[in-house]
């Protein structure tokens, strides 16, 4: 394989295996029920208690895929990209060559209901980094595993995250 | 929210009803607030057009990945429970397209009192261009 020009820079792909990322943040019912809102997904089970435990849940339940907003950080709106992402690009790598950034796909595992109150801790690992060519033209696609823990130290989910990064 | 899906009920090659829907430039919005995503090319017309070079602004890939869900769980029942779920983004969506997501069940797995089901799952748009192909396994209660 021949590269003139690699789009991933050094420093990039020292992140290989390495924890990237590791956040916390507390579940409330207010904000997941604005993101099933959003996705106008009206679920009874994330809007009526009553209805919730009727189907054997303690309460109201978080949407499943919610969970990756849970753990969100505080921007510096000073230190943004003039895209408007926080930090130098995704999962934190630096990627100057490919700044047009997209979403690639996520896979998930969800072991446990998760519920107003609960502490979710995110652990966020760089699996892989790989230059890639598609119909238009070269990418980056960045793959991350993250592992989200409840206060109890049970594991609720997991995370494999997929992001294109285009020149 | 439909009725409840059963394990016993469900057959391979059974589809799963389409969930057709038109994301707004105010969905996109209310979408980026509640995931806290700042990324101009979800919101601001002008930077997605002349500094991105895309024809409107984009559909978050986790936006559609929720709608896609959504198909899913609407069809399970709110006894059924999402046990994995993935999608791969393909191409864009963009403010004021119609969307299409739906399935079809592809296996069928024993799971002491309940069962699990898996489906192929995908968006598409317009002639049936897909958007996004993906998998989803689904715990089902049984009857009784």
């Amino acid at each position: 394989m021949t590269e003139d020009v690699s789009l991933i820079p050094e420093a990039a792909r020292a992140r290989i295996g390495t924890e990237t990322g590791r956040a916390q943040g507390r579940v409330v019912r207010q904000e997941f029920q604005r993101w099933a809102a959003a996705v106008k997904d009206r679920n009874p089970l994330y809007f009526d208690a009553d209805f919730a435990r009727s189907q054997g849940y303690r309460d109201v339940v978080m949407p499943p895929l919610y969970i990756t907003a849970v753990t969100a950080g505080v921007a510096d709106l000073d230190a943004l990209r003039p895209d408007g992402i926080p930090g130098a690009g995704p999962g934190d790598v630096p990627l100057p060559h490919t700044p047009r950034v997209m979403g690639g796909g996520e896979s998930f595992q969800f072991h446990q209901p998760v519920y107003d109150g609960d502490v979710l801790t995110s652990v966020r690992v760089i699996e892989n980094i790989e230059e890639k060519h598609g119909r238009s033209g070269p990418f980056v696609l960045v793959t991350s595993r993250t592992t989200y823990t409840r206060q109890d130290g049970t594991t609720v989910a997991e995370a494999v995250t997929r992001t294109i990064a285009r020149p | 929210m439909a009725d409840q899906t059963y394990f016993e009920d469900v057959s391979v090659g059974d589809p799963i009803p389409v969930l057709s829907v038109t994301v707004d430039q105010t969905q996109l919005f209310f979408y980026s607030a509640a995931t806290y995503n700042g990324h101009r090319i979800h919101y601001d017309k002008t930077w997605a057009t002349e500094v991105e070079g895309y024809p409107d602004i984009l559909v978050h890939g986790p936006l559609q990945g929720a709608l896609l869900a959504r198909a899913v769980t609407d069809w399970a029942g709110p006894g059924g429970r999402l046990v994995s779920y993935a999608f791969q983004n393909r191409s864009s969506a963009f403010a004021g397209e119609e969307l299409r997501f739906t399935g079809t069940v592809t296996g069928k797995h024993d799971d002491g009192d309940r069962g699990l089901v898996d489906l192929e799952i995908r968006a598409e748009k317009g002639a049936a261009e897909l958007l996004m192909p993906g998998t989803a396994t689904v715990s089902l209660p049984r009857h009784g």
